[in-house]
């Protein structure tokens, strides 16, 4: 069952073998009963200790410091703690918490005019606690709830199962994704949905009369003549269409149904192959299809589940698996696996996620995770000052993007370090996109290439241009956003928003301003205290990328004329005076940067927003990445094999994905 | 009765450079014909939408007496048809806190809502159903398509505001609480699903029947299987599989809806009378759907899907994001600031009178759709009679995210419910009441208060 050689939804020759690879030894992945019983005594061991620290240091605190506004009664701002100190590892409180940290730590809580202040010690244990509340969390791998295709899924699933082009999926809506995963379906969506089968089923199949698509001889065979002999054949080919439509073996209610389909054509009068058309029709808007679901073989395994958990079975991991990293539905090799039922065993399924990684399709992971964490899905549809930045055009926005796709790619690939995220000394360059790095001289014509880089200042996504021109601003750069996107994106800081009333920064006239340097602006944060407590860190990374204009040129001078001032010291006392220097202290943080990654990349696989308990198996799979030179096929492997991954939490009654 | 006055069979659809046949355009019945009622047109509800608030005093009239006679800049564009417009000043917007950092997430999510999001959970979407849908779940079974939802930007913004769900940056309809409506940004797109246009002539229009015929029993039996499915999974799956049996029976009803057309076309050629529209009302208007990428050619076209689908009587009810809250600039003003950044204008004239210019466009693209309205005849008066059509924004004044006194305008006179023509500078309540109040004029019922609410604005109301 090979893929069929019409449109081609992948641009890039074949040029890796697929490797074959022993399973990495991960420290989470599935064991078998007794390494369970460990894990799950290990995880109690860490709760009760966890509970322990909470009664002794953190309750205090919160009377002590917080309680006269925030407790009790009071809820200065809307801010309480009374609930959550009842049930401290509420999912709901995670956030007030989070939140409190971040209070804490920069000094804005409690209020300048509190008497009552804690020392520097009892705020670093407290944002430490608050950081390990998870700790706090029974183990627990969370509700896998049916998942809706998304666009680009639905688009490349269309491709694999009846060789349209995904394009025809393209008017669909985008979806939202995130941590917060939108996968509702509308009316107008299943109209839609209605709209492209018909037009996919014009395309892959002849009009009435015709000869047979080589699509349709495939799925449909010959007519076999006879009413009788017609019918026998429709269920036959109805098993198979849904086996591969639904992603797992149809139940036989299932295909009753679908040859329900076929006598409701053929009752009307159309021919054999129209009642088949229709059958295949009413296969692409079931919701087998659009939506990923469980196979009834799992239903009686419900039943037996002990704690209320159950593996995924073997065609769920399959899809999602093979929607993770690439977007579309499993092949052969992973259908066949399920149905051997062998590819949850651990071995089995980590060297599945190393062939699919050696794979070009598996440049779907940048298209559906890469691009959004470094922000690229942005860079088509953001505005620039055309008097400014005229070539900012849709072919250099292209080649931004091509850039840190092919580095993305290169990284996953290759198996690279993560660290060469920051500090890569190699990037992808083409005519277009050469001038920015003064390069137009040794890269020419339209092709993407890898380019060797000597300027240390560049290299890695920190000074990459997609990068830089997503967090700026139209005609200028923005120190604030670039340091925002750091810690946020590399470093995985919660930065708290800016408080409500911030007193105003710029009520200077613009000629006043005129001649200061953005970085002479910027800095006026921090004759603000309240502003100072964030921008001191926020500021000083963007200051350090100030040698980079708003499309990520270099730069000596800014538009003021100023001269370009790139030093700046960050908490902890390290400086810095060029990109250089501020790459080499951002990668020295690399079991941050790491353990950030692996957040991310956990909740895209898991299409949801990570709770305690998820936390926690993030902890551990960035310690094994980190302990293997922080690879990232380590990572991925790390993540598909992990608990949340391979199994799902059954919802209890009127629980529900959005219960409150 | 079978003459020229009658709605052309084929109506050209410029732009795509192809006539495009809409075949059960001929015929339309407001009113159920064996009563013999006297012939009212229906009451049709509109909203649109402009993020980040306006210049507050250059948008609220001066006073009530000179409001038709001199009004302010932002209105400029409304003068010729302000005797049919109503301006309600003092409705505040849902206050916010603790969401206090999410400004810009929920000045959509809440306009037609009335509703704080769950703060409890919030990487999920629980709101309320917003008012819109809640007409159109009451007036939507009569028309093929129960509401439309338009947009000019992907509603894909992502922005993390306060630990919100994304959706809420970019969504202002809501089916159910859990279920942001998807709005279309396409203007071909809107065509094609308006009116399912199929470059065919009635050979091919008559197969298509068929074949519609055929889909909806197809998809009779597919709901059966999903019902099946359903009870086999999960409290949590199937409240996600209940969406899906929602939006299937929303395209079999519209299938229905399109075919009862098709018959009363039939009938009507034959020479019998099956509606109560009269002969008199205009053509539908034509679509030209503009090459350029000037954003106020985007936003008309859409304006005339909006106006051409009331026209039509193809939906009662539309919602149309004429911008969401981040990224859109305007250079066709000749700045190229972005409408989020400028209004952050802590009182720089320069700023000022730039926000002014963004205020007074979005307006004026308003102001394009209702006169529009205006010029089409429809019974014994205009289409715009018979609209109640609300411009605003969810957010007082983008500089200090405002919430006490949002800005709105409402156009038409909703069937004679509405008294317009007025300015009334101080009322005193809130979104929801206000939203209540529209679609009580609307002649939806409601069995529980939208949002907020505590009143309806009698005020407003034609006695």
């Amino acid at each position: 069952m090979g893929r069929d050689p019409l449109p081609k939804r992948v641009p890039i020759s074949r040029l890796l073998v697929p490797l074959i690879c022993a399973a990495a030894l991960c420290s989470s992945v599935a064991r078998g009963a007794e390494g369970d019983a460990n894990d799950d005594a290990q995880w109690a061991r860490t709760r009760a200790e966890a509970m322990k620290a909470y009664k002794s240091q953190v309750a205090p605190f919160v009377s002590t410091y917080c309680g006269r506004c925030h407790a009790g009664n009071h809820r200065k701002g809307g801010v309480s703690f009374q609930t959550a100190l009842k049930n401290p590892a509420g999912a709901s409180f995670k956030l007030v918490w989070e939140r409190a940290a971040g209070q804490i730590k920069t000094h804005n809580m409690p209020p300048d005019d509190e008497d009552d202040q804690p020392s520097d010690s009892e705020r670093a244990a407290v944002v430490e606690w608050i950081a390990g509340i998870k700790r706090l969390s029974p183990k627990d791998p969370g509700l896998f709830v049916i998942r809706r295709l998304s666009k680009v899924e639905y688009g490349n699933t269309l491709h694999d199962l009846l060789g349209v082009d995904p394009q025809v999926a393209r008017d669909l809506p985008d979806d939202v994704f995130g941590a917060g995963y939108t996968n509702t379906l509308s009316p107008m969506l299943m109209e839609q949905y209605l709209a492209v089968a018909n037009e996919v089923l014009d395309r892959a199949l002849a009009p009435p009369g015709a000869p047979p698509t080589a699509v349709q001889q495939r799925l449909f065979g010959d007519d076999p003549g006879t009413e009788a002999d017609r019918k026998v054949a429709a269920q036959k080919i109805a098993e198979s269409l849904a086996r591969r439509a639904y992603r797992r073996p149809p139940s036989e209610a299932e295909v009753d149904l679908l040859v329900r389909v076929f006598d409701l054509a053929a009752g009307q009068g159309k021919t054999y192959p129209e009642a088949l058309r229709l059958m295949l029709k009413a296969i692409l808007v079931s919701p087998q299809f659009l939506f990923i679901t469980p196979g009834p073989s799992d239903q009686a395994e419900e039943a037996h589940a002990a704690g209320n958990v159950v593996p995924l079975d073997d065609y769920q991991l399959a899809s999602r698996l093979s929607y993770l990293l690439w977007a579309t539905m499993p092949d052969a090799e992973l259908s066949a696996l399920a149905d051997a039922g062998k590819l949850h065993e651990p071995d089995v399924l980590a060297g599945q996620a190393r062939r699919m990684m050696a794979d070009p399709r598996s440049q779907e992971l940048f298209e559906g995770f890469g691009a959004q964490w470094l922000g690229l899905d942005k860079l088509v549809g953001k505005a620039f000052d055309p008097g400014k930045f005229p070539q900012m055009n849709r072919d250099l926005r292209a080649a931004m993007y091509d850039e840190a796709r092919l580095f993305f790619d290169s990284i996953l690939r290759e198996n690279r370090s993560l660290t060469t995220f920051i500090d890569g000394d190699y990037t992808f360059l083409n005519g277009t996109l050469a001038p920015i790095y003064g390069m137009e001289g040794t890269v020419s014509g339209p092709a993407m290439r890898r380019v060797k880089l000597s300027d240390a200042n560049r290299g890695g996504i920190l000074t990459m241009p997609g990068v830089l021109a997503t967090s700026s601003f139209p005609n200028r750069t923005s120190p604030v956003n670039r340091g925002v996107w750091v810690l946020e994106q590399i470093l995985g800081e919660h930065i708290p928003p800016p408080p409500p009333n911030v007193p105003a920064l710029d009520k200077q006239s613009e000629q006043s301003v005129a001649t200061l340097t953005v970085r002479q602006r910027t800095e006026m944060h921090r004759a603000n205290p309240v502003c100072a407590n964030c921008h001191k860190v926020l500021d000083p990374i963007g200051f350090g990328l100030e040698n980079f204009d708003a499309i990520g040129r270099w730069r000596d001078h800014d538009d003021s004329g100023g001269a370009i001032d790139a030093t700046g010291e960050l908490p902890g006392g390290k400086r810095f005076g060029t990109p250089r220097e501020l790459k080499r202290i951002i990668a020295a943080h690399s079991d941050e940067f790491c353990r950030n990654l692996t957040g991310k990349l956990l909740a895209y696989a898991l299409c949801r927003q990570l709770e305690g308990y998820d936390e926690v198996v993030a902890d551990r799979l960035a310690d094994a990445t980190a302990g293997d030179g922080y690879r990232m096929q380590t990572l991925v492997v790390g993540v598909v094999t992990s608990y949340p991954f391979t199994h799902r939490r059954l919802a209890s009654r009127g629980e529900t994905a959005h219960a409150k | 009765m079978r003459n020229n006055l009658r709605i052309s069979r084929r109506t050209c659809l410029r732009g795509l450079g192809v006539a495009l046949a809409l075949p059960w355009m001929e015929s339309k019945a407001w009113a159920d014909p064996s009563k013999g009622a006297a012939y009212k047109p229906p009451v049709r509800l509109g909203f649109m939408y402009m993020p980040h608030g306006v210049i507050m005093e250059r948008f609220w009239p001066a006073d009530p007496a000179s409001y038709l006679s001199s009004p302010p800049p932002i209105l400029e564009p409304l003068r010729p048809v302000l005797d049919q417009c109503l301006l309600v000043k003092g409705i505040s917007g849902v206050p916010i806190a603790p969401l206090n950092g999410a400004p810009h997430a929920l000045e959509l999510s809440t306009w037609l809502t009335a509703t704080l999001p769950d703060t409890e959970r919030r990487d999920v979407v629980n709101i309320a159903i917003s008012a819109d849908q809640v007409a159109a779940n009451y007036v939507g079974g009569f028309t093929p398509l129960p509401s439309l939802e338009l947009a000019t930007m992907p509603q894909t913004h992502m922005e993390h505001q306060e630990g919100l769900n994304e959706a809420y940056y970019s969504h202002c309809s809501f089916r159910g609480p859990t279920q942001p409506m998807p709005a279309e940004i396409n203007p071909r797109v809107v065509l094609k699903r308006l009116f399912q246009c199929r470059e065919a002539g009635p050979a091919g229009a008559k197969t298509a029947t068929a074949s519609d015929a055929l889909d909806r029993s197809m998809l009779d039996l597919v709901l059966g299987g999903a019902r099946d499915l359903r009870g086999t999974l999960g409290a949590a799956d199937q409240h996600k599989l209940d969406e899906y049996l929602d939006s299937v029976r929303s395209v079999e009803r519209r299938i229905a809806a399109i075919q009862q057309r098709q018959i009363d076309a039939a009938k009507a050629k034959a020479g019998v009378r099956t509606g109560s529209r009269a002969f008199h009302d205009s053509a539908p208007i034509e679509i030209r759907i503009p090459e350029g990428d000037k954003r106020s050619e985007y936003m008309q076209v859409m304006c005339d899907l909006n106006v051409l689908a009331f026209q039509t009587d193809l939906t009662r009810v539309s919602t149309y994001i004429g911008s969401t809250p981040n990224g859109v600039s305007y250079p066709e003003l000749g700045f190229a600031d972005e409408h989020h950044s400028v209004t952050h204008h802590n009182y720089d004239p320069v700023k000022l009178d730039k926000v002014t210019k963004i205020n007074a466009f979005n307006v004026a693209q308003f102001a394009y759709m209702v006169k529009r309205m205006a010029s089409l005849k429809e019974g014994d008066g205009t289409l715009l009679d018979n609209c109640i059509m609300m411009w605003g924004s969810g957010l007082e004044d983008g500089n200090k995210h405002a919430r006490e006194h949002l800005p709105f305008v409402i156009a038409g006179k909703g069937g004679g419910t509405l008294k317009t023509g007025r300015f009334l500078p101080d009322v005193k309540a809130n979104q929801g009441d206000l939203l209540g109040t529209l679609l009580t004029c609307a002649g939806v019922p409601q069995d529980r208060p939208i949002g907020n609410a505590t009143r309806p604005l009698t005020e407003m109301i034609a006695m």
